[in-house]
């Protein structure tokens, strides 16, 4: 066995989201490799939600549908993911009544599952006069399930409720009454293969990481409107601003957040916004403005479901487009995507690097797979990648700027930029189309010059980004496929089990998407010979635009709109 | 032309400090030709932020303008300093950006009654909240001018006008009574036709930490003919004339600016000496002398790592 799957369900509110971070540690203490996402709907109790867990001795990226163990909190959770079980799985609940529901009884029956009842509520009734903390009893005996020991699980539990001394006393009896209950002894074989040695590794969030990458960047101001599931963003940098000394305000609405990060950028610091869809439709005149003041912007989109509200509180890929053509009027822009959490704390620090050396708008897609899913990864490097800012700041160069300078048509397209008030010479900042000083002018050549002086740098940019990179073998895969964001996480997985399988899958990924870099495509395209589109829309917008600027055509895609992630096992399965 | 039986009359230092400052009034001048319409009231504000700017002694190294669009919009690349001119409603936004990452600069926003009354109030609601340190010059003409002429939020009942030909349907918003209903720290109120009043008032909101929010009442000689030049100074009332009145006092300030049609109440309304803007209010930012556009640096991440491992 490679990997173990376990499922945690119960209704939302039901302490899911604690359960979570103690069971992540404490895996994550044991040295094994993890995957961590959750499941919830858009309310904050009732309605079922779950997470999941896959651990392992080797590196995990995405979630199985397989699932060996399923821990129902409540009854709600046992309705509801029953039969998502694998057969001949273990579950664990706290159901006294299982008889009384049939259907239940019978998928049971039908899937030779081992349902095993633990009297979580009676006893946390007995131990803490309040059901709140069965799932505590579940845990503990969930250990005693996979064979692990109890100090693996004090040490998180203990930090979780470190500030609450008395839930602390309370949760820590849980664990232990559960770890003492008789099971079933067949059950004690189950038993995952154990590490070799534990990876030097943090487990974080791609949200947190792009947080912590902004910090890295040199970010100095964040302001946001809260949406799922970019939220968790303000929330970490708010948590942070004593230590880091960032400016965070939440802003009245998407537009504000974007205005002010603008105002920020222009004012010479770097400040950022995130959000999901619906708050970046809202920001798009400023993406113009951005474009046409050249002052350098970064927006975050982090991915849900649309259209309008849509899905809110689950995954996709479907504002790729919208990332690509939002915003009126023509002008240059750089789109691109993170897959995972390192990735999050890199492209973060690159995208501003984009925005100040071109003076552009930069648009960074994530997803709610990657906001909210838990990674387990090298700890990010101090000072890897360089802050570039293409800013005038010598004092003897800012001596010597004109006016003209700050706009001046070149051949690249880039003109100096300089903080305002840093040099005499003043520019102005124009929405309207402008002269090299910022001038507004409607004279017919001159309006040309500038927008071909803009619209150059869309050249300068592309030559500039990096080609795409293949996963798995080079050339000649069974099976190949291409794509961007969080799909590269269930491809590293589908390479390594397909591998085993004697199969190779290929998969070309693409970090950055617009503008689309096409060498590397064109070459993978002649080494390979079945070649599938895997994307999270209906339309298969990577693709069309691979199509579109290429001419290249797909043997099938590989296309999920329903919310859900693509799960290691589909891929390896998919039909040809 | 005027009626108006009170004049107004400054400190009298102006003179006296503008033999050294001529030069720097100069220094804002622009190449570019002014492109109002003569008479309109734009043209004296302008002119009143440059006396303001030189009396202050403020170079343009010292101050950022912030311009929104409409007629006022214009001024962008008629006055030489660093301008910006953004998007219709959201030049408070923008200015509240600029603030918070540069204190070493004034930061002068600008913005017309369409843009800030019916475009963008949101902004304007939460700036005065947030008490971010700027200060805010709302031009009201009463009307959509650049547009020609249709009804704003603040136009005048019955009024007919472009888009509103039987008369503009709705009563005026007296945007001082909204002002006064969030807790601001400073309100002040002048006429684009008193350019010495208007200096006055732009050199007290410069010197305001926080919020100052500087309505002017502005003639729009083309498309505002219901609320002329003389049909202000006929009932304009310099707060600072009237006996025993207090700027330090919400309530009254409230109280006397509430009246558009008979006495309009001019001059410092309301401030507030103890306000604190929200820059400061951010425990983030305490002990800092620095400001956000000097930091750009790596940050150390690896002590926020620890909790992670």
């Amino acid at each position: 066995m490679t990997r173990t799957t376990i499922k945690f369900c119960g209704e939302s509110g039901s302490g899911l989201l604690t359960l979570q971070q103690i069971v992540t540690k404490a895996i994550k203490s044991l040295g094994f490799y993890l995957h961590a996402d959750r499941e919830y709907p858009s309310v904050i109790k009732g309605g079922h939600s779950m997470f999941q867990i896959d651990f392992g001795p080797e590196p995990i990226y995405s979630l199985s549908n397989v699932i060996d163990i399923l821990v129902a909190v409540d009854s709600p959770g046992l309705v509801n993911y029953l039969q998502d079980t694998k057969e001949g799985g273990v579950v664990i609940h706290s159901f006294d009544r299982l008889e009384r529901v049939s259907n239940l009884s019978k998928i049971a029956e039908e899937k030779k599952l081992k349902m095993v009842y633990v009297p979580a509520r009676a006893l946390a009734l007995e131990l803490a006069h309040t059901d709140l903390v069965a799932n505590m009893v579940l845990l503990g005996f969930l250990w005693k399930v996979l064979g692990f020991e109890l100090d693996s699980l004090e040490g998180p539990v203990t930090e979780q409720f470190k500030s609450k001394p008395k839930w602390l006393e309370i949760d820590l009896k849980c664990i232990h009454a559960g770890h003492k209950l008789n099971a079933d002894v067949e059950l004690l074989t189950f038993s995952p293969e154990r590490p070799t040695e534990a990876p030097e590794s943090i487990l974080v969030d791609g949200n947190h990481a792009l947080a912590l990458g902004a910090i890295q960047a040199g970010v100095r101001a964040y302001y946001a409107y809260p949406m799922s599931p970019a939220s968790s963003v303000l929330t970490y940098m708010a948590d942070m601003a004593n230590a880091s000394g960032m400016v965070v305000k939440q802003a009245e609405e998407e537009i504000t957040a974007a205005q002010m990060a603008l105002g920020s950028m222009y004012m010479g610091t770097r400040a950022f916004t995130a959000t999901s869809g619906g708050g970046y439709d809202l920001m798009t005149e400023t993406l113009s403005l951005a474009a046409i003041t050249e002052v350098p912007f970064v927006v975050v989109i982090a991915q849900r479901p649309g259209p309008a509200t849509g899905i809110p509180t689950w995954t996709c890929q479907s504002d790729l487009n919208l990332a690509i053509y939002s915003a009126h009027g023509e002008f240059p822009r750089l789109v691109l995507a993170c897959s995972d959490a390192t990735s999050c704390y890199e492209l973060i620090q690159h995208a501003f690097n984009y925005a100040e050396i071109f003076q552009i708008p930069v648009i960074l897609l994530t997803e709610k797979l990657i906001a909210e899913a838990k990674y387990l990864v090298p700890p990010f490097e101090h000072g890897k990648i360089p802050i570039e800012r293409g800013l005038v700041t010598d004092p003897e160069e800012l001596a010597k700027l004109l006016s003209t300078d700050r706009y001046k048509i070149t051949e690249s397209g880039i003109s100096k930029r300089w903080v305002p008030a840093s040099a005499a010479a003043h520019y102005y900042t124009n929405s309207d189309e402008h002269l090299e000083n910022g001038v507004l002018t409607e004279e017919a050549d001159q309006c040309k010059a500038m927008i071909d002086k803009r619209m150059r740098k869309f050249d300068a940019l592309e030559a500039a980004l990096p080609e795409p990179t293949v996963l798995g073998v080079e050339k000649g895969a069974d099976m190949s496929f291409v794509g961007w964001g969080g799909t590269k996480n269930v491809m590293r997985d589908a390479i390594l089990q397909a591998k085993r399988q004697g199969r190779s899958i290929n998969y070309l990924h693409f970090d950055y998407l617009f503008p689309l870099k096409t060498e590397r495509l064109k070459q993978f395209f002649q080494d390979n010979s079945t070649i599938c589109l895997i994307e999270g829309n209906f339309q298969g917008q990577l693709g069309e635009l691979i199509t579109n600027k290429t001419g290249l055509t797909f043997h099938k895609k590989f296309l999920r709109y329903n919310g859900r992630t693509f799960h290691v096992e589909e891929v390896i399965n998919f039909e040809l | 032309m005027s009626q108006c039986s009170q004049k107004y009359s400054g400190s009298g230092d102006e003179l006296v400090q503008l033999g050294n400052q001529k030069k720097l009034m100069l220094s804002y001048e622009s190449n570019e030709k002014l492109t109002w319409c003569s008479g309109c009231g734009d043209i004296g504000i302008r002119s009143a932020l440059i006396r303001a700017f030189a009396l202050e002694g403020l170079t343009k190294q010292q101050v950022a303008l912030f311009y929104d669009i409409g007629c006022h919009g214009s001024e962008a690349d008629k006055i030489g300093a660093y301008t910006f001119h953004g998007l219709h409603g959201r030049v408070i936004a923008a200015a509240a950006g600029a603030t918070l990452a540069n204190r070493n600069v004034k930061i002068i926003a600008e913005g017309g009654d369409g843009g800030m009354l019916s475009e963008g109030p949101g902004h304007l609601i939460h700036a005065v909240r947030s008490n971010y340190k700027m200060l805010f010059i709302l031009h009201n003409n009463e009307n959509y001018g650049l547009t020609t002429g249709q009804p704003s939020a603040t136009s005048r009942q019955g009024y007919k006008m472009n888009s509103a030909p039987d008369g503009s349907p709705l009563a005026p918003l007296n945007v001082a009574e909204l002002v006064f209903s969030l807790k601001p720290t400073f309100v002040a109120r002048a006429f684009s036709g008193d350019v010495k009043h208007m200096t006055d008032m732009i050199r007290a909101g410069l010197n305001h930490n926080g919020f100052a929010f500087l309505e002017i009442m502005q003639m729009c000689p083309t498309y505002n003919k219901a609320t002329p030049s003389d049909w202000y100074w006929d009932r304009m009332q310099y707060v600072n004339q009237l006996e025993g009145y207090d700027p330090s006092d919400m309530e009254a300030a409230r109280k006397i600016s509430m009246d558009l049609d008979e006495k309009i109440a001019v001059g410092l309304l309301y401030r507030d000496e103890a306000s604190v803007p929200f820059y400061d209010r951010l425990k983030s930012r305490e002990g800092m002398t620095t400001s956000p556009f000097e930091e750009v640096t790596h940050h150390d991440i690896t002590p926020f790592l620890e909790e992670l491992r």
